[in-house]
């Protein structure tokens, strides 16, 4: 089973790079021949084109994603890792996201939903996420983020390299927002 | 005459100068532009809406389909079928001149590449350019070359992404056929004329194929956006913020293997470019057959202005002294146009004539009593504005939203006091009419044409010509823009070229050594364009540190606000004159297509957000990269 680990994230946005830190702190630990451990933090076109890339055989049978989503129903540092359901949202919504994408977006949604829509994404995808805090120019953590840090790590990790860890997570999906087109006033 | 409304003349020599016995040159009502297009007053729209049932708001917040945070408010008169107010509203304020203020300058070229998630690198290179005016350093020959094909690659992932990803869903099956069903049924019957070239037999069929998602040239764009990606990372290091543009030049390593691999992407792109401008063709054309009333949409009078792009390496020396000399050699040629005739080349007039506004902007003005003006002239002792770039102070000053006073985050950029537009459009026609180009054997400049001599790929080697369109609206700008992917790529290939001929020569240096210097105060411009058209960044420094930036990019132009002088910015204009052209006549039905494609036939590109604390208070606590934009 090959897997892929990486962060959806912005550098120097405080909690919000938690995406990036995660997989800077992990480049550095000895992988299995199995597991890589690469940035996803680009365009999102970018990335389903470098998945669709690797041979039949090199197909990733599973995805490990982490980043920071305000869901505001928990505590800064607060981590939640599921499988994800694959749901997508309307074509209309899915159009909105290429959009964002080519134009400079990098978004966890946006990457799983455009990967997943056009085939690019193994079934098997895991994410994780963990509240934020600080939304502010900066390579510092808040004081909860930064003290979850290590364990988030090492949950990801463990959620690369250990298939019953990943098997006993629960489904889950993503923040998703609609927007409107426009509105009569 | 050049000018028309500033009290600029010029001597017989061709120096500008302030007219005599003008007491106050810059003030409102010296200089008043010419009747035109103006808005309705808001107390006459609010009336309206009063007493018409058949009179509405349509608020499209946010607009869909383009780069950014676009609002757009526009009040529709649905029994006489046509728009009566419009309104465009930069929505999120971006501060990357805030950001500036007191670094070194080579900071810029990496901070102000973050204001777009398309064209990082055009504003890393306008920020170079303006650092090397300011410093004095000049890019040796090859680094001029590759600059050039960076940047050009850089405009082919920009073009297909507007052309099939924004703008085209809106001429696709999917949208066309349900908001009108007699011009598709006329679609499935309308033969293309240049099947031969792109495959389509019908109108129809190239429809269908421009449907989002699935549509074969919708994920053909997206193919070909990573074909130009490829290409431009082999010089740049990274997309879309480069790692390789430095003042003087560049810091990448050309070597026989890098234009090699260079030349297999490059290359791609002579059969695509022949598509992708025939199919633009036989869209215009079909429309235009059907009912003609589409030559309205999105119609304003052909007021544009560009700052040419893709120095001649024997011609460009990074000084403001022989910038008229340098950037009437340039690839794509400079000027301003006004009602469609090309008034000046010189970047010098195209600088003096340039001004900013602020009377509908969340920002203060930073002119009138008790203000001081910087520069009274350019570096060459032409007269400058108060409003000019080089004396603006960015003041940003956040507030309620009002038709009346302030609406947007955009500034409002004028020249010669005029709504003008900025796109690749208007570098097509800078370049077909004013015959300025290098020679080539592959773009010939007929004065009123360009015709670009497509090489053989798969298809035959095939000429191509964009003739200085008759009616100035959404389907010339997407099909100008088609055309420009063909301009583009022979300009990427002339510059491969000329580097190959350096390289055979023993030439690689790219770069120019330079030092920031640490006393006086120094001036620089830089002179680029976007894909989407015109970018200028002014640059003051003082003893060595940014005491003044000011970027204007061609979305500050196209999506600016009406002016002091009630004159719409061209987004507005634009709509205003925009005929409701869907066939239903239920406003519950009724998707503003028409509206929309004349905003995004602009290929709006938005501001990005940042964190700036303003003496007002957090203004957005919002960031994302992406989106270049307005200025502010």
């Amino acid at each position: 089973m090959r897997v892929l680990v990486g962060g959806v994230a912005y550098p120097d946005l405080c909690d919000y790079s938690i995406g990036i830190e995660v997989q800077e702190r992990l480049s550095g630990r000895d992988a299995p021949a199995n597991v890589v451990v690469e940035d996803l933090s680009y365009n999102p076109i970018a990335i389903i084109q470098r998945l669709q890339d690797e041979q039949p055989e090199t197909r990733f049978d599973r995805i490990v994603v982490i980043s920071a989503v305000k869901r505001g129903d928990g505590p800064a540092g607060t981590v939640r890792a599921y499988r994800w359901d694959g749901g997508l949202p309307a074509d209309e919504e899915i159009q909105r996201m290429v959009t964002d994408a080519v134009t400079g977006i990098i978004a966890l949604e946006n990457t799983l939903v455009i990967a997943r829509y056009f085939k690019a994404l193994p079934d098997d995808v895991v994410v994780v996420e963990v509240e934020p805090e600080t939304h502010e120019f900066g390579a510092a953590l808040s004081s909860e983020v930064a003290a979850a840090f290590d364990d988030i790590c090492d949950l990801v990790w463990s959620l690369a390299t250990d298939d019953r860890a990943s098997d006993q997570l629960p489904m889950g999906s993503l923040v998703l927002t609609a927007v409107p087109a426009f509105r009569f006033g | 005459m050049c000018f028309k409304n500033l009290p600029v003349e010029f001597d017989a020599s061709g120096k500008p100068f302030l007219r005599n016995g003008v007491g106050d040159p810059y003030a409102t009502a010296t200089a008043t532009p010419p009747e035109g297009p103006r808005q309705l007053t808001s107390d006459k729209i609010e009336d309206l809406l009063k007493r018409n049932g058949h009179i509405k708001n349509v608020d499209y917040d946010p607009v869909t389909r383009v780069a950014g945070a676009l609002a757009f408010h526009t009040v529709a008169d649905f029994e006489n079928r046509k728009i009566i107010e419009a309104r465009s509203v930069a929505t999120l304020f971006r501060g990357y001149e805030v950001i500036m203020i007191g670094r070194d300058p080579r900071d810029a070229i990496y901070i102000t590449s973050r204001a777009c998630g398309v064209c990082g690198g055009v504003h890393s290179t306008c920020s170079a350019l303006a650092i090397e005016m300011a410093i004095g350093c000049c890019p040796p020959p090859l680094g001029v070359l590759i600059r050039n094909l960076a940047l050009a690659l850089e405009f082919l992932y920009d073009h297909p992404l507007h052309l099939h990803l924004l703008a085209g869903p809106d001429y696709s099956q999917v949208i066309v056929e349900p908001t009108n069903p007699s011009l598709y049924a006329r679609a499935t019957t309308t033969e293309a004329h240049h099947t031969a070239i792109h495959g389509y037999r019908t109108i129809a069929d190239l429809m269908t194929d421009l449907n989002p998602l699935t549509g074969k040239l919708y994920l053909e764009a997206l193919h070909m956006t990573r074909v130009a990606r490829e290409a431009y990372v082999l010089i740049c290091g990274k997309y879309p913020h480069p790692q390789t543009i430095v003042p003087g030049g560049m810091s990448s390593t050309i070597n026989l293997t890098v234009m090699n691999e260079m030349f297999v992407r490059l290359s791609q792109f002579f059969d695509y470019s022949k598509k992708l401008a025939l199919i633009w063709d036989d869209i215009t054309t079909f429309f235009y057959e059907a009912n003609p009333e589409y030559k309205k949409v999105g119609a304003r009078r052909a007021n544009m202005i560009d700052t040419g792009i893709f120095d001649h390496p024997d011609a460009y020396d990074a000084t403001y002294e022989n910038c008229n000399e340098w950037g009437n050699r340039r690839w794509a040629t400079p000027g301003a146009i006004v009602d469609g005739k090309l008034v000046t080349t010189d970047l010098k007039t195209i600088n003096i004539g340039l001004e900013e506004f602020v009377e509908h902007s969340y920002y203060e003005d930073w002119t009138g009593e008790g203000q001081q003006q910087h520069f009274a002239t350019d570096p060459s002792g032409n007269p400058l504005s108060p409003y000019h770039p080089w004396n603006k102070v960015t003041r940003p000053r956040p507030q309620g939203q009002n038709w009346k006073e302030k609406y947007t985050w955009d500034t409002t950029p004028r020249w010669d006091r005029q709504a003008m537009e900025g796109g690749a459009y208007a570098r097509l026609w800078n370049s077909a009419v004013a015959q300025k180009m290098p020679d080539s054997p592959f773009i010939e400049s007929t004065g009123h044409s360009l015709k670009l001599r497509m090489p053989a790929g798969a298809l035959p080697e095939t000429e191509l010509e964009w003739h200085v369109p008759e009616v100035w609206n959404a389907f010339e700008r997407n099909r100008a823009r088609a055309y420009c992917m063909a301009f583009t790529t022979l300009i990427a290939f002339e510059q491969w070229r000329g580097a190959m001929e350096r390289l055979k020569d023993g030439d690689t240096k790219t770069s120019t050594k330079f030092e920031i210097p640490k006393r006086g105060t120094q001036q620089g411009v830089g002179f680029w364009g976007a894909g989407r058209g015109y970018l200028t960044h002014h640059l003051t420094l003082d003893r060595g540190a940014v005491s003044n930036y000011q970027i204007v990019t061609p979305s500050s132009w196209n999506a600016s606000p009406t002016d002091r002088w009630g004159q719409p910015g061209p987004y507005e204009e634009a709509v205003l004159n925009t005929p409701l052209l869907e066939e239903s006549n239920d406003p519950a039905k009724f998707r503003g297509l028409d509206v929309l494609r004349a905003i995004r036939s602009f290929d709006p590109c938005m501001p990005c957000t940042t964190h700036i604390q303003s003496e007002g208070g957090l203004i957005t606590r919002e960031v994302n990269t992406c989106a270049c934009g307005l200025d502010d």
